[in-house]
């Protein structure tokens, strides 16, 4: 156990550790580029040189091992000089295209220019121009010019992918980031290049000039593309998803995310379902409110009792799922878990078959039998069991035809956030909100219990609710006792009446989660992972969105 | 913070004050005296004779604002989105997009003023890394019968542009 002093500070460090990491254990900043805590040490931006006594030269503290007895300065007058020097090499060719660039607000170029340097440019003659706006596949474009060479892209793709597809070209001042002739950088993971990217060179297609990064408001909270529930953060604008961005959770996602799951927003804002419809009976009023459907399938429920089922969606969180189930085994309904399909693209790193996102805490609740799924619903809907089916969520995997399916049933419910097929035909359809406009819990295939959080306001206001308030409106109307008010509340009841909730709050599982049955306990070292993010990664302002003002965004 | 309290003690009315009589006589002498004046001298007039006369704005007023334009007559803006940050009433809308002129890259797609808004502080000039928007026309918003003409776009800001004489890109472009 080696123990040096950084800055006058003695700390005592296991065997291995590097200067910079027992340096952000004290506190103190050192800044970096290419140094990222998921990546293999590269140590070629030499940003993060320290001096060392009695060592003749600065050492870079990302790559240089603390050793007995070692004496670490990081902010003497060498060091500072040596800074400046390296941020000035680095600009030199840069061209400064801040206005232009996506990057600005979140560059760490442009902080540690501010923090260690902010010394103009001494370059009389020409900047050296490469290439600007050129597409390395479908999904990322590369600003030549801006690239400082870390080579972060590069050993993502020969690390953390495997897929190798950059490298970088020529010698000098003409080195650049290309991709071999004739490949693309298109592989499942690529656009977390963006993200490690410090500087603008490579930008995501999707979010090029979409937005200035420092108007959005932050949220953190976890995608609900597949069973894996990486963490994610949700950048939003005026009540507008602007995009996804990963969050480093060790016992998730670590750093990364995949495109599919980082791009996911698009299909919760094109495809939405924004008003109630009811097409059984002829009304006289010309528009008719969400209560009124609500309404109307209730009654439906109560007449059919027995020959009503629910299907569930496997992708709901759990304050919905306990609601439902309470719901339904009241009125007497068959359950079915049904959701999307199970069988969508797999690898080692992050992406899982099964793309619903809370399939295990939906069995967890449901108890020790586990729910039948579509298949036996499709069987028994066919048999002609059913008057009722309360669908709960719009995507279901189903058959080609859901109409032919379900020509027996005289009431098809959906409570919708998504349109589908199964939408189209639907008799009863109750809006529903996405899972960015509310608060809840789900729980990962490896039992993670995590939080989803809501990011922006519930729109149309009035209109649609989340799936627990409109189901409890059904519980009331159907005569039923139902006092939530909130899902916290739910999820007190769920941990008071789960064993394998026991002792978990919103509170404390917080931004990381919690194993199912962990009884409260966090099985994540929080001080090691905070030292664990990213430490050029820019941190955002958390908001209320409840507290924001209308023209507020 | 406790407001502190400080007693005004107001004069008294006196008996000529009361009557008002005196003071109306005294008020009415005040205005012939100024109309004879007016229509003998005509020397020290206050009121102009708009249209015909207008009044000299000082130096430092700076009126609408107006979009710089390129050599080639396109628009200098960038759509760097600084002056809609500096805004402290939010009334600079823009949209962004891509430009098909690769060394252009980026250009505003939309950019409205809403001149209701405005509270004409010249932020919006201060911050503009490419002196693409100015507020130096003199030239005021007109009045308008309703909401939408006073929230003007980039036509109407381009109108009445001009060259630059700052290099568009920095000086080592």
């Amino acid at each position: 156990m080696p123990t040096l002093k950084i800055d006058g500070q003695e700390i005592q460090v296991e065997k291995g550790t590097t200067i910079l990491q027992a340096a952000q254990r004290l506190g103190i900043r050192i800044p970096t580029f290419c140094y990222h805590p998921g990546l293999s040490i590269a140590a070629n931006c030499r940003m993060c040189l320290v001096e060392v006594a009695k060592s003749p030269k600065p050492m870079p503290a990302c790559h240089a091992q603390c050793a007995d007895g070692m004496e670490v300065f990081t902010n003497t007058q060498k060091v500072q000089e040596t800074q400046k020097a390296i941020l000035e090499f680095i600009l030199l060719n840069h061209p400064v295209d801040c206005p232009i660039c996506d990057q600005a607000g979140e560059c760490v170029l442009q902080d540690n220019y501010a923090d260690y340097s902010l010394s103009p440019s001494r370059l009389f003659t020409k900047k050296v121009h490469k290439a600007k706006a050129k597409p390395l596949g479908p999904k990322i474009i590369l600003d030549a010019e801006r690239c400082i060479l870390c080579t972060r892209c590069v050993r993502f793709g020969d690390e953390i992918t495997k897929t190798g597809e950059l490298r970088v070209m020529s010698r000098g001042e003409h080195s650049e980031i290309t991709t071999f002739p004739g490949k693309t950088l298109d592989n499942p993971y690529s656009l977390n290049v963006v993200d490690i990217c410090p500087v603008g060179a490579l930008t995501s297609i999707d979010f090029r000039f979409k937005r200035r990064v420092w108007f959005m408001s932050a949220t953190r909270s976890v995608c609900t593309e597949c069973a894996r529930g990486c963490n994610i953060r949700i950048d939003s604008f005026q009540n507008k998803i602007e995009r996804y961005v990963p969050n480093y959770n060790p016992k998730v996602n670590q750093w990364w995310i995949c495109d599919s799951g980082r791009m996911s927003h698009t299909r919760w804002t094109a495809n939405r379902v924004t008003e109630p419809r009811n097409t059984r009976t002829e009304s006289s009023k010309t528009a008719i409110s969400t209560r009124d459907v609500a309404d109307e399938m209730a009654k439906a429920l109560v007449t059919s009792g027995k020959a009503s089922a629910f299907v569930l969606d496997a992708s709901m969180p759990n304050e919905d799922a306990f609601v439902a189930l309470r719901l339904a085994r009241a009125v007497g309904s068959r359950l079915y878990l049904g959701g999307r399909a199970q069988n969508g693209p797999q690898d080692e790193l992050l992406r899982l078959a099964d793309r619903n996102a809370n399939r295990t805490g939906i069995s967890a609740i449901a108890g020790p039998s586990p729910l039948p799924g579509l298949a036996e619903f499709q069987k028994d809907v066919a048999s002609g069991a059913f008057k009722t089916v309360l669908f709960i969520g719009g995507e279901h995997e189903g058959p080609d035809k859901w109409a032919k399916l379900l020509e027996k049933v005289s009431v098809i419910g959906v409570l919708a956030d998504i349109r589908s097929d199964l939408v189209d035909i639907a008799h009863i359809v109750i809006p529903a909100a996405v899972p960015q406009m509310r608060e809840g819990t789900v729980v990962n295939s490896h039992g993670r219990v995590q939080r989803i959080r809501q990011a922006i306001r519930l729109e149309p206001a009035g209109v649609v609710f989340p799936y627990w308030r409109i189901l409890k409106r059904i519980a009331t109307t159907a005569g039923l006792e139902a006092t939530w008010n909130s899902e916290r509340a739910i999820f007190g009841e769920i941990v008071a009446s789960m064993p394998q909730f026991a002792e978990m709050t919103y509170d404390k599982l917080g931004d990381l989660g919690l194993p199912l049955g962990s009884n409260g306990l966090s099985d994540v070292d929080v001080d090691a992972a905070t030292r664990n993010i990213d430490p050029s990664a820019p941190q955002y302002r958390k908001t209320n969105i409840n507290s924001r003002m209308p023209w507020q965004h | 913070m406790a407001a502190t309290v400080r007693p005004v003690q107001r004069k008294e009315f006196k008996f000529r004050e009361s009557s008002y009589l005196p003071e109306v006589l005294r008020g009415l002498a005040i205005t012939t005296r100024q109309f004879w004046r007016n229509l003998v001298g005509q020397r020290d007039i206050v009121t102009l004779q708009y249209p015909e006369v207008k009044k000299r704005y000082p130096n430092r007023f700076r009126g609408r604002h107006r979009l710089m334009l390129r050599d080639d007559g396109q628009v200098r803006c960038v759509a760097c989105m600084l002056c809609s940050t500096a805004c402290p009433a939010n009334c600079i809308h823009i949209v962004a997009a891509e430009h098909t002129n690769t060394s252009i890259e980026k250009f505003p797609q939309k950019f409205e003023i809403d001149l209701l808004v405005c509270i004409y502080c010249g932020f919006c000039e201060e911050a503009c890394p490419c002196d693409a928007i100015r507020m130096d026309s003199g030239r005021h918003s007109l009045p308008t019968f309703s909401r939408s003409p006073q929230n003007i776009g980039k036509i109407d800001l381009m109108e009445i542009g001009s060259l630059s004489i700052a290099k568009q890109g920095g000086k080592n472009a």
